[in-house]
């Protein structure tokens, strides 16, 4: 297929199929390096905080936790939002990109997708633990019972399960199938005969045969079909948690496509974040070029300022609205006693993503990281915001609270971060980071050395 | 028993063009095995369009009539409780989760469909004809029955040569 | 077959017809006037067509400037319809002026009227009165119609010389754009459609208003592109590129009925009587046309366009895209009329469906003339030889 000299290529480094193969499953053979030490030591530390603040909930109940009567939500849904959000981009760029024929989706949509699945264990957890008793968490689950009760149909509560376990589901299939030709290549390259029994296992006999493979694009299609729905419904099911009810600050029809796109918005900061470590860790700068960062900072751009115009729609319309209550939750939001988890959200996600309209900026690697780190913040604050601001000042000023985290609290947020960065470190020491098979696929149309050819 | 004759390519645009050779000279090829898929092997092996997405229709229409007419079912018939003076049978209430188990029964059906279809699995056991398809070589596969003679083998041999194959070998 | 210099001809046959739209238009007003409908009646319905034929103008410019900076190679050999649906623009603006300086103002919304309003309309007042109303008209226009006449020169340009510079104008301005309309088509709901409803507020609306145009002005698009192949022109553009527009309308209608849900089940959910007051006078005196809305945008979009074939030629994809059109035209109808005029005043009768048949001619009449000043193939964009080369594997 023709490609315009205009585009820049994708990989970089006139590969042939061979070097796109070495260079990808090399860091699975050696040996992990310091680094890779250093980073699973300290997520380990952050594990175990965590699982001592999990003992702490279980064993001496909600109470140790900073919630009081009027604020009955404080970090542990922000989180729970938060890690939801982050496991959007991975779908998103497996699904919607390939939707869109996006080819630069194909380096980075494996370890993506990965860390969706991860972020949404770690979001899972926190509803989980809330419950105070992980043991009775099936409860959630519609099953006949001895008290020939069912759940609750008309809970967006319940929704959210569905939604957010199908969508683990589905990601993780999704996910599985794409990976399976990879898991090949890895068995038919594996030195040791454990290594070769493993992934022999894993690939499920995968032997690249053409029907194999054009019955595997069909299925990657309807899958991507299937996922790209899904992900704009799990974030929108998540935004119904707040927008069916009846709170100021909270019932607000804007809110699922906007929830929607803040996900893909704090989504692709963490691709980021990641993927700008991951490429320089591992050697794949070939790979994930400045090409696709600025791609990703692209879609930053558009998620950031879809997010920023909800935020000033939310704000004109309290006005607007003529509700004295609905004024009030926005002043308070924004000139209230956490104003400055407004103004720290505001300038996060509305003002720092707009540098990257210059170039200079969406092509340098230091300010991506810098400013996908921020991003990061901002959303975590806009879940922050959301839930804690339009909860403590309630209707009867006699209730009216502040809302203060305790160390346990924080001791579950640091912990469900080291779990997203072990898992994530021992991913890239199990399967191949990149879509090794995909990424061949775009070598001829996308590489360097075709556009050598062209211009002949 | 069986036996194959292979052969391979180094790109898949040579191997485009041998299958076309192949093909006007009437050879049967059994299988192309490449390390990512290729289009217009399909049209060159006369594959059909896949029928999965037939399966993953079905599916999905099965989720969403369970999904929507179990939650009717609850809260209509088996255990009708007011919740919030919503009605008993509250379409919008129940569009959500009949939307996810729409979803999940597709993709799951149409997965599955799949490594049946293809007899994929967790305890199948590929047939490897060169370790190096899953890297960079484009391998063709002929089926040579018991019956044939050393001649016919020659000849198929001979055309997979003529039509840029390299690495023939007979495999039994 | 490929002519790359092949212009666009309006043939006597074609501009009778449009002549002959225009004129039923025209009459349709003279004898609705003449039959006694009642003015609100009237006037909703010139708002209405302004409005809807405004948007697709609006939207034919915005699929075009977003392929752009998104870099797509195969819109760019249908580029020249997206920017002749553009030339609307003024038109549109125009007419719409007209129409609220000679008393559509007044009769449409319930805000001008000052000497009654009450405590909460007082409370909008800051946002909602006329001289503000008109400024922002202003505004809106101006941004529109400066930046649609920079897109559609540097896009000549390009074509004439092909020097990359103006490639690179064309796509500033195409960002530009993009960035204004996701402002400006917010706010220019709620001044001339939300505010028909004065007391009542909804913050998804400007976007549930903007997924309804954009499926509708997909729909355009592609009857426009199919009535021109059948006329013989545009050549170069095969089924590919028809399928791709066919996912595009049959994803909108999706995410139409997603918006669309959203923005109901929240009001139904949280039955606030502030808000639920909207839905109910759609459902006690709209209830038919409340769900016709969803079985023509939704229903049959959806189910129709979702098989592959269905989307690859015209015979399902174009009478699906002529019901989206009329079904977004009832959806507007449902949005104004049930303020403007009320349960009992309104009906679909002549003025609806002439004055409709009288806009589409106009519309047409633009499109065509500006599709006529323009070679059909941009031969050289940079990325149009990919357009050409183009097959999607799915």
């Amino acid at each position: 297929m023709y490609t315009s000299p205009l585009r820049e290529p994708l990989i970089r480094g006139n590969k042939n199929y061979k070097q796109v193969t070495d260079d990808v499953l090399s860091p699975m053979a050696g040996k992990p390096s310091k680094y890779w030490y250093a980073g699973i030591t300290l997520a380990g530390i952050a594990l175990l905080f965590g699982g001592w603040a999990t003992f702490r909930t279980v064993f001496y109940g909600i109470g140790e936790w900073g919630l009081n009567k009027t604020i009955g939500w404080g970090w542990g849904i922000t989180n729970f939002v938060w890690w939801v959000g982050i496991g959007h981009a991975g779908t998103f760029i497996s699904a919607i990109l390939l939707l869109f024929r996006q080819k630069w989706r194909t380096s980075i949509n494996r370890s993506a997708e990965a860390m969706t699945l991860i972020a949404v264990m770690c979001a899972g957890f926190f509803p989980l633990i809330h419950m105070g008793r992980l043991l009775l968490g099936f409860y959630i689950f519609p099953y006949p019972n001895t008290r020939s009760l069912w759940v609750n149909f008309n809970s967006p509560l319940l929704w959210d399960v569905f939604a957010i376990s199908t969508y683990f589901a589905v990601s993780l299939i999704f996910w599985y199938v794409g990976l399976i030709p990879d898991l090949g290549t890895v068995r038919d390259r594996a030195k040791t005969k454990i290594r070769k029994a493993i992934y022999g296992f894993l690939s499920f006999g995968w032997t690249g045969s053409a029907r194999h493979w054009s019955r595997h694009e069909t299925v990657s299609l309807i899958l991507a079909g299937l996922a790209a729905p899904l992900v704009l419904s799990v974030h929108t099911i998540v935004s119904f948690d707040f927008a069916t009810s009846v709170i100021p600050g909270w019932h607000t029809t804007i809110f699922p496509p906007y929830f929607v796109s803040g996900a893909i918005f704090s989504g692709f900061a963490m691709v980021l974040t990641l993927m700008i470590v991951t490429r320089k860790a591992l050697n794949l700068e070939d790979y994930i070029t400045l090409n696709h960062i600025e791609s990703m900072n692209k879609v930053i751009i558009l998620t950031g300022s879809i997010v920023g115009i909800a935020y000033l729609t939310e704000f004109f319309m309290a006005w607007y609205s003529g509700v004295e209550f609905e004024t009030y939750a926005f002043f308070n939001r924004a000139f209230g006693p956490y104003a400055w988890a407004y103004w720290i959200m505001m300038t996060c996600n509305v003002i720092t993503p707009q540098l990257f309209w210059f170039r200079k900026i969406r092509r340098s690697v230091l300010l991506t990281f810098i400013i996908s780190i921020f991003v990061n913040i901002g959303m975590w604050f806009e879940r922050f915001v959301i839930v804690v601001t339009s909860l403590h000042r309630d209707f009867l000023p006699s209730s009216w609270t502040m809302y203060k985290p305790t160390v346990v609290e924080v001791g579950l947020y640091v912990g469900t971060l080291g779990l997203f960065f072990t898992l994530f470190l021992l991913f890239i020491r199990v399967f191949p980071v990149i879509a090794v098979a995909e990424v061949k696929g775009v070598l001829k149309s996308s590489g360097e050395q075709k556009k050598i050819t062209d211009h002949e | 028993m069986n036996r194959y004759i292979t052969a391979y390519y180094l790109d898949e645009e040579d191997l485009l063009k041998g299958l076309g050779q192949l093909k006007a000279k009437g050879l049967e090829i059994m299988d192309v095995l490449t390390p990512f898929p290729v289009h217009g092997v399909d049209k060159a092996l006369n594959m059909r369009r896949s029928r999965l997405t037939r399966v993953a229709f079905i599916a999905g229409v099965v989720g969403a009539t369970l999904g929507f007419g179990f939650q009717a079912w609850v809260f209509t018939v088996d255990y009708p409780i007011n919740i919030g003076g919503k009605p008993f049978f509250a379409v919008p209430s129940f569009m959500p989760v009949a939307f996810e188990l729409t979803v999940l029964f597709a993709a799951f059906a149409m997965v599955i469909a799949f490594f049946v279809s293809n007899k994929l699995g967790p305890a199948a056991k590929a047939v490897i004809h060169d370790e190096r398809i899953t890297d960079d070589r484009f391998l063709v596969v002929v089926k040579v029955g018991d019956g044939e003679g050393e001649e016919n083998i020659k000849e198929i041999e001979l055309a997979l040569a003529e039509a840029g194959a390299e690495g023939i070998t007979l495999k039994v | 077959m490929v002519m790359e210099n092949q212009k666009f001809i309006l043939t006597k046959k074609l501009s009778t017809l449009i002549y002959g739209m225009i004129g039923i238009g025209v009459l349709s007003l003279a004898v609705s006037f003449l039959i006694g409908t009642g003015a609100e009646r009237i006037a909703a319905n010139l708002l209405l067509n302004t409005y809807y034929f405004l948007a697709l103008g609006l939207i034919g410019l915005f699929l075009v400037t977003v392929h752009t900076i998104a870099e797509s190679g195969w819109h760019t050999s249908i580029q020249r319809i997206g920017e002749s649906m553009g030339s609307f623009i003024p038109v549109a603006g125009i007419l719409m002026l007209l129409l609220f300086v000679f008393g559509g103002l007044h009769l449409l919304y319930e805000w001008t009227h000052e000497d009654h309003l009450d405590e909460i309309l007082l409370k909008k007042v800051a946002y909602l009165n006329a001289p503000f109303f008109y400024i922002r008209f202003a505004v809106y226009f101006g941004v529109w119609v400066i930046l649609a006449h920079f897109i559609r020169k540097y896009s000549l340009l390009l074509d004439k010389s092909g020097d990359l510079k103006y490639y690179r104008k064309f796509r500033i301005f195409s960002a530009v754009f993009v960035v204004t309309l996701a402002v400006t088509s917010v706010t220019s709901s709620w001044d001339w459609l939300m505010s028909i409803d004065a007391h009542w507020f909804s913050t998804l609306y400007g976007w549930y208003v903007f997924s309804s145009m954009l499926a509708s002005g997909t729909a355009v698009l592609i009857i426009l592109l199919i009535a021109l192949k059948r006329m013989g022109y545009m050549g170069h553009v095969n089924n590919e590129h028809i399928h791709d527009l066919g996912k595009y309308l049959f994803g909108f209608s999706v995410f139409w009925a997603y918006l669309w849900f959203s923005q109901y089940m929240l009001i139904w959910y949280a039955n606030i009587p502030e808000e639920t007051v909207y839905f109910y006078e759609r459902h006690k005196n709209f209830s038919t046309i409340f769900y016709v809305n969803l079985i023509l945008n939704f229903v049959i979009p959806f189910f129709a366009l979702m098989t592959r074939n269905s989307k690859r030629g015209s015979l399902i994809l174009l009478p699906v895209s002529v019901i989206v059109f009329i079904g977004h035209w009832l959806d507007l109808y449902q949005l104004i009329m049930p303020g403007a005029v009320g349960g009992e005043a309104s009906g679909i009768g002549i003025p609806e469906v002439g004055i409709t048949i009288g806009f589409v001619g106009l519309f047409l009449f633009f499109v065509f003339r500006s599709l006529a000043k323009a070679p059909l193939i941009p031969k050289n964009h940079p990325f149009y030889k990919e357009s050409l080369e183009y097959h999607t594997q799915y």
